[in-house]
């Protein structure tokens, strides 16, 4: 949908992940053993160069001058040609050293004053050195022999040693490298087999649109720990959104179809009207007829628009008003159509009390209310209007509005609230109802935190009751 | 032709009736609501059945399939305010012969009742023969070689009944069933008196069709062999 984002794939991320910690783990594990096998050969080494320095000393011999020197012939010592040394006297005069070393290989391993190994390089050459301070007797069958102490410095390259240690691991890094592509592999196949419910609820939920709300999670998503609770909570989710979805497109299919009709009307009268010429006194009833349709389409767009105002906003904070005045004002205006219906008004409110309505809707409400119960009461009926304080709790106002009328069928009692819903369709057209009455009284109520309640049974009556939070008195 | 309105905003079935009688000198009844409708469909009287979609008892759409489902052949017209595209293959489907959207134009809500029954008769053009003399659907006028006719509204009715069935038996019954709404006060002598005068009229301008009374059995459109 957006190239904007940018995605990053789970299975990747955790391919990578694991590949990246296989990796570190044989890289490291590649390093001691390398830093293991050095440190073994390094020691042999060491005992290696302490080996050859001692046979150095051995040749070690009386230079046969008149100083009484010792020299070093190494003719009989068989020494790599590569290693380097020198002997030293005392007094640091070179006795001898390694024949095809150059100057600057013997200064540089002389360089050394402490005794024991040490490194040097030399140009591009790594030397490990060894330097001890040893006596050696010369002449022991002589007189017992002359002890003569020299400074042996023995050094060798030490290339060999690391290319040795990494050929000895070698065998380990390569069965590493291996175990890491197999894993690697395997964790491919692993992970898209394990992840496919996944990429099947992926699927399932791309598939859902407002014209195709089936959304059922398979088998395998539900019997998945992580999963399943998102595939419950979307399939619920979804069945609510689809159930939202179908109402608001009923309400509107059903405003449509009532302003229709309505047009309809207006326009078949208005035709039939002028299909043939007519007499003055038909115009005049076609005229009449067409007043009242036209009035009735006024309250029939009136009262959408009431509700939709009513839903749009919230409830504003200064509105309020007293509910029973407003009962006893609209009861008055009521009455002559009581008479008219032959119909006894019963009216009993408590003291003031206010509730957190606007004038106009609480008017809207009750003459809703008191109308309603009027138009299904039989002549010589009774309509009684009730506002109380509920059951002695302070804080809460009940409205009960109850005729003695038809009452309205048990089918069709859930419905009573919902819009353009009509239980009897001739005759509340009849009426001029639109089927919004109850709705815009549920609307009124519910804006102001209230609650409504139908009760009604055939050939008893209906009785309605509208419970208010009552604000605190201001006087 | 007798015409059943079902439509739940009385209103609108008022001016559809009116207009119907007046324009096209039909005989209407009008159904507030879907179950009465459907009641009133198994008589087999009308000759169109004009259905709203949202009724009150039983929906337009159940009428037509009840209707269909027993076989009966009569023309449905169908007034709906909805229009989707998938509704009206609904509809149509279930055998439905056509529908209009509200809001209408009764004009065009007269001439598709008259087309539908026209072809509901398996006459589709609107001017009808029979001998020398041929019936205007659209006028209701009668004209023999061409000269007009004066008949009363009852007459051109009766005429206009019989001419979709030429040589074909109609009963006094029949013809009180199709020619008159449910506001009439039955007599089936009246029928007699019609056909009377209607003879008298066709004689007068020298045709030789005319209606024969069978007794006991019914009416007969009757033209000269060869002419027929």
């Amino acid at each position: 949908m957006s190239a904007a984002i940018k995605t990053h794939s789970l299975s990747r991320q955790l391919i990578g992940g694991v590949l990246l910690a296989e990796l570190l783990c044989a890289a490291l594990f590649s390093a001691v053993a390398i830093g293991h096998e050095m440190h073994g050969r390094r020691r042999a080494f060491d005992v290696m160069l302490r080996g050859r320095a001692d046979s150095l000393l051995g040749a070690v011999q009386d230079a046969e001058d008149p100083e009484d020197n010792v020299t070093v012939d190494p003719t009989e010592l068989v020494l790599p040609a590569q290693d380097l040394y020198e002997v030293l006297s005392p007094s640091g005069r070179v006795l001898g050293h390694s024949p095809a070393s150059s100057a600057e290989l013997l200064a540089a391993l002389s360089a050394s004053r402490a005794p024991g190994t040490f490194n040097f390089r030399v140009g591009r050459e790594r030397y490990r050195a060894v330097r001890f301070e040893g006596v050696r007797v010369i002449d022991r069958e002589e007189n017992g022999g002359y002890r003569r102490p020299v400074t042996v410095l023995y050094a060798a390259p030490t290339r060999g040693l690391w290319h040795g240690a990494v050929e000895a691991v070698w065998f380990y890094i390569a069965a590493s490298a291996l175990l890491l592509a197999v894993t690697g592999i395997a964790l491919v196949w692993f992970l898209r087999r394990r992840l496919s419910p996944l990429q099947e609820l992926a699927a399932i939920a791309g598939r859902v649109s407002t014209r195709s709300w089936e959304f059922v999670p398979p088998a395998a998503v539900l019997r998945t720990t992580e999963l399943a609770p998102i595939a419950l909570s979307m399939e619920e989710l979804l069945k609510g959104l689809q159930l939202a979805f179908e109402r608001q497109r009923r309400l509107t299919g059903d405003a449509a179809h009532e302003l229709k009709t309505s047009i309809a009307v207006l326009k078949s009268s208005l035709q039939l009207l002028s299909m043939s010429p007519r007499t003055t006194q038909q115009y005049k009833a076609g005229l009449e007829g067409l007043l009242l349709d036209s009035e009735r389409m006024e309250e029939l767009v009136s009262r959408m628009l009431t509700l939709a105002r009513l839903e749009e906003a919230a409830v504003e904070q200064s509105e309020s008003c007293d509910l029973p005045s407003v009962v006893r004002e609209v009861a008055q205006r009521l009455r002559p159509l009581a008479e008219l219906k032959e119909v006894t008004l019963e009216i009993s409110v408590t003291e003031a009390c206010a509730v957190a309505m606007h004038t106009d809707d609480a008017e809207l409400l009750c003459s809703n209310l008191i109308v309603n119960a009027l138009q299904h009461s039989a002549a010589n009926g009774r309509v009684s209007v009730v506002v109380q304080e509920r059951g002695g709790i302070k804080g809460v106002v009940e409205l009960r509005v109850a005729d003695r009328g038809d009452g309205i069928p048990a089918s069709a009692l859930p419905h009573v609230f919902e819009r353009f819903f009509r239980a009897d369709r001739s005759r509340s057209r009849a009426s001029g109802g639109a089927g919004l009455g109850l709705s815009i009284c549920k609307a009124i109520v519910e804006r102001s935190g209230g609650t409504i309640h139908i009760e009604s049974a055939v050939g008893t009556g209906t009785e309605v009751t509208v419970t208010l939070p009552a604000l605190p008195t201001s006087a | 032709m007798r015409v059943l309105v079902v439509e739940d905003e009385v209103r609108l079935a008022n001016n559809i009736a009116e207009a119907l009688r007046e324009r096209c000198g039909f005989a209407v009844d009008c159904a507030e609501d879907g179950t009465d409708g459907a009641a009133m469909t198994e008589f087999k009287h009308y000759d169109l059945l004009l259905l709203d979609l949202m009724l009150p008892g039983l929906d337009g759409l159940s009428i037509v399939r009840q209707v269909r489902r027993r076989k009966d052949m009569t023309p449905i017209l169908i007034l709906t305010a909805r229009d989707q595209p998938a509704q009206v293959v609904e509809l149509l489907n279930a055998g439905a012969d056509d529908y209009l959207t509200k809001p209408f134009d009764l004009g065009e809500l007269l001439a598709r009742a008259k087309a539908l029954i026209r072809r509901g008769k398996g006459a589709p053009q609107p001017e009808l023969t029979v001998g020398r003399i041929s019936l205007n659907t659209v006028e209701q006028t009668v004209r023999c070689a061409g000269e007009l006719i004066d008949l009363s509204p009852t007459e051109y009715r009766l005429l206009e009944y019989l001419i979709f069935r030429p040589r074909a038996i109609v009963s006094a019954r029949e013809l009180l069933e199709h020619l008159y709404d449910y506001n009439w006060q039955h007599h089936s002598n009246v029928i007699e008196a019609h056909v009377s005068n209607l003879r008298k009229k066709l004689r007068a301008v020298g045709e030789e069709t005319t209606i024969a009374t069978l007794r006991g059995r019914g009416y007969r459109l009757e033209a000269p062999e060869q002419q027929l």
